[in-house]
């Protein structure tokens, strides 16, 4: 029989990121998934970590921490992920837009980020091929936005981990959470390939949480939110950092204020337009999110939306083929702030899941504070507002 | 939204006998194919077919090309060429690039009750170091710009593979002026028809069997000049030592086909493995439907054969498409039906067409099994 210190369920940027951390400790690990390693969203995402998309407070604690553990990592680990500092512009449309961003910058900036205002000249020299009406926009260095391979990073993790003894499952379905009868402990699981002896399991199926949960008799509120992108022919460098419309911010956090001047068709995706080139110069354009359960089939409305935006900030990409679509699933949380948790009522139950579109960006410093509840250790920070507990009731 | 009764994607054999057969039912047929001419494989097939006089024995592709094209057209079928289906959207709806003329295209997205995507089939590569260099292609490839666009695609060919299509396309190569240095094949034995094979060989053309190309040499502006080939162990792989210098300009590469099924996998239709037929196909039924209800497939796309078949597949998939949209009440779609399905399997006789015909019916019975009745996704 197979019995480890801790068995983590999930292969994603989050899991494979708590397995090596744990690793890291001296703990013997289990990592499982039901399918391959990056196999769920972080294969079906784009590629970066940015501080300029955070909300002050926690967001912007972790998101700092994780990027500068990135630049770490990308040193210290043999396996290359693909690190690249390449900046961030946040652009703005309009004035009303260049204010609420000068807004939030002062109070990044007081809370110690590296960003800045840039206005439309500065602009137009830091990206040539970006509309010339554009207001300005927000940058950010690349010491807080950064890109990495997610799937990757995925494997970095592993790869890292195996060289401490990590052991992988792969292919492997959970069937049962093994719980002890009194005390409701946790003591294995039960899987298609036999049972797996554990004290403790750490929940990091993301968007699929809720069912792992089910197991231990636990409710956990994430929901499937879609993302998808937009992948254009190999082409010149046409965009020079991460891009962004400052109306993504909005989106991604549910509360547009500013009345945007786009199209029914765009407002109706919800779409906000972000562009990045990738190693081999391919851009991934986005972006759209909608509610539509596991469903990641791609849609030629919001493969429209997105285009007629991207057009909007980037006219020259007219000239350029978009060869492919792709969507996956975003664990999506209400308050848009992760799990990372142990369970009261489930002795040896742990959760880290919930990231919704910051899961590349938080995994580094997820996997390093989950190892740190597991073992017992204070967290680098207070993390109480990403507890469990706070769902209940 | 735009809306058509039935979307066929492809114009070759397949796709225009269903077209026809639809059309023909009161269908309100589109047919979207992303060539400049319908007719798929058939304007380049110059030479006569063998089989029976209802298979247009002695007819030649082309002459069989222009009578369903006139067929589609009295059916009242409509075809967009130049035009790319970009995608199957969930709920049937099929994008389109439509092409404008004068370089222009638009965007259509339309809502079909019924989908037959006749896609046909492409070119298996063969690697070897210089591989990507110009002067080595695909023999369909050539064979179309010998046979359609009358352009020779170099002087001194090399040809690789002796299935049936290195064979015919190797002769019409030299009835266009082409120089045919050699036919290389892995195997040990001539993969194609004997009557192919003596047509060459009688023109002086030496059939290097158990051989393979091991490198395309180039000259300084990266062109093939020089092909340099090696026999093969039983393992396929090249023995060293043997290696013969043939000069060339061109290659050209027989290896096989496979099915083009990028849409019904875009569609999740379930999908199984058969070599015999070039690879992975979309499982189908007796109505040609795949696992996705209202999904048909025929042709190449769902099993490498030949034209045909092809056609007599798309005819299935044209009638029970209408059939399912009441426009041809069942006994007579049945009896139809069942018809073809015996012409097909006189076309699947003797010693090559026999293992299709077992397949085919593996095909078939793999799909009951698995798949039982088709299921909307």
């Amino acid at each position: 029989m197979d019995a480890f210190d801790v068995a983590v369920i999930g292969a994603g940027a989050i899991g494979t990121s708590v397995a090596y951390h744990l690793c890291e400790k001296g703990l013997s690990v289990a990592l499982i998934d039901r399918g391959d390693i990056a196999c769920g969203s972080s294969s079906h995402c784009d590629a970066v970590a940015l501080i300029c998309d955070k909300q002050p407070g926690i967001d912007t604690v972790m998101g700092q921490a994780s990027i500068d553990l990135y630049g770490e990592l990308s040193k210290r680990f043999e396996y290359d992920f693909e690190y690249d500092p390449k900046g961030c512009l946040y652009v703005c449309e309009t004035d009303a837009e260049y204010e609420a961003a000068e807004k939030y910058v002062s109070e990044q900036v007081a809370n110690g980020c590296d960003m800045r205002m840039a206005g439309n000249e500065e602009l137009c020299e830091m990206e040539p091929y970006i509309a010339k009406d554009l207001k300005g926009g927000i940058y950010t260095p690349g010491t807080g936005a950064i890109a990495v391979s997610p799937y990757k990073v995925c494997y970095a993790f592993v790869e890292e981990a195996k060289k401490l003894n990590l052991r992988v499952y792969t292919y492997c379905k959970i069937r049962k959470i093994l719980l002890n009868e009194k005390t409701n402990a946790v003591e294995g699981i039960e899987t298609d390939q036999g049972i797996i002896r554990s004290n403790k399991v750490i929940n990091c199926a993301g968007a699929w949480a809720p069912d792992v949960g089910e197991m231990a008799g636990l409710e956990i509120p994430i929901q499937p939110r879609k993302g998808m992108n937009l992948v254009s022919e190999q082409t010149e460098r046409i965009c020079f950092h991460k891009i962004l419309e400052f109306g993504y911010m909005m989106s991604k956090f549910d509360n547009i204020n500013f009345k945007r001047n786009v199209s029914p068709l765009v407002e109706e995706y919800n779409v906000a337009f972000n562009i990045e080139y990738t190693k081999a110069n391919n851009l991934l354009v986005g972006g759209y999110r909608g509610f539509r359960g596991f469903d990641i089939r791609s849609e030629i409305e919001a493969m429209k939306a997105i285009s007629e935006r991207a057009l909007r900030f980037f006219p020259c990409l007219k000239d350029i083929k978009c060869i492919r679509s792709y969507a996956g699933v975003r664990p999506f949380v209400k308050d848009h702030l992760p799990i990372v948790s142990d369970v009261d009522s489930v002795p040896g139950f742990y959760i880290a899941a919930g990231h919704e579109g910051d899961g590349i960006c938080f995994s580094p410093i997820t996997g390093k504070l989950m190892a740190q509840i597991v073992t017992g250790e204070e967290t680098d920070f207070d993390i109480s507002r990403l507890d469990y507990a706070r769902f209940a009731g | 939204m735009l809306s058509r009764d039935i979307v066929i994607i492809g114009a070759g054999p397949a796709g225009l006998a269903a077209s026809i057969e639809a059309g023909k039912a009161g269908a309100d047929v589109l047919v979207a194919d992303l060539n400049m001419k319908p007719g798929g494989q058939l304007f380049k097939q110059i030479h006569k077919f063998f089989g029976s006089s209802e298979h247009h024995s002695g007819t030649r592709g082309t002459d069989i090309g222009i009578r369903l094209l006139k067929e589609a057209e009295n059916a009242g079928v409509e075809i967009w060429l130049r035009s790319a289906v970009i995608g199957i959207f969930p709920g049937n709806k099929v994008a389109i690039r439509k092409d404008l003329g004068d370089g222009k295209t638009e965007l259509i997205t339309l809502l079909a009750k019924k989908i037959i995507m006749a896609t046909g089939a492409s070119e298996n590569v063969v690697r070897f170091k210089g591989w990507t260099s110009p002067g080595v292609m695909g023999a369909g490839a050539a064979q179309t710009m010998v046979n359609v666009n009358h352009v020779k695609p170099g002087k001194k060919i090399v040809m690789v593979g002796s299935g049936n299509v290195g064979l015919i396309v190797s002769y019409q190569l030299m009835q266009a002026g082409c120089e045919v240095v050699a036919v290389v094949e892995a195997a040990p034995g001539i993969g194609g028809y004997a009557v192919h094979a003596a047509k060459i060989c009688r023109a002086g053309v030496p059939i290097y069997t158990k051989h393979t190309v091991v490198e395309a040499v180039t000259d300084e502006d990266g062109c093939v000049k020089e092909v340099v080939i090696a026999e093969v162990d039983g393992k396929f792989n090249p023995v060293a030592g043997t290696e013969k210098r043939l000069e060339a300009d061109t290659v050209t590469i027989a290896a096989g086909l496979k099915p083009v099924v990028e849409l019904p996998r875009l569609l999740n239709c379930d999908f199984s493995y058969h070599g015999l037929f070039g690879g992975w196909i979309p499982l189908h039924n007796k109505n040609m439907e795949t696992s996705v209800a209202g999904i048909y497939v025929a042709g190449d796309s769902t099993g490498v054969e030949e034209a045909n078949t092809a056609l007599e597949e798309g005819r299935i998939a044209g009638i029970a498409a209408a059939e399912s949209l009441g426009l041809i009440p069942a006994d007579r779609a049945d009896a139809r039906k069942k018809e073809i399905w015996g012409r097909l399997e006189s076309l699947r006789m003797g010693p090559f067409g026999e293992k299709r015909l077992k397949g085919k019916e593996a095909i078939l019975k793999e799909y009951k099994e698995r798949i039982g009745l088709p299921s909307v996704r």
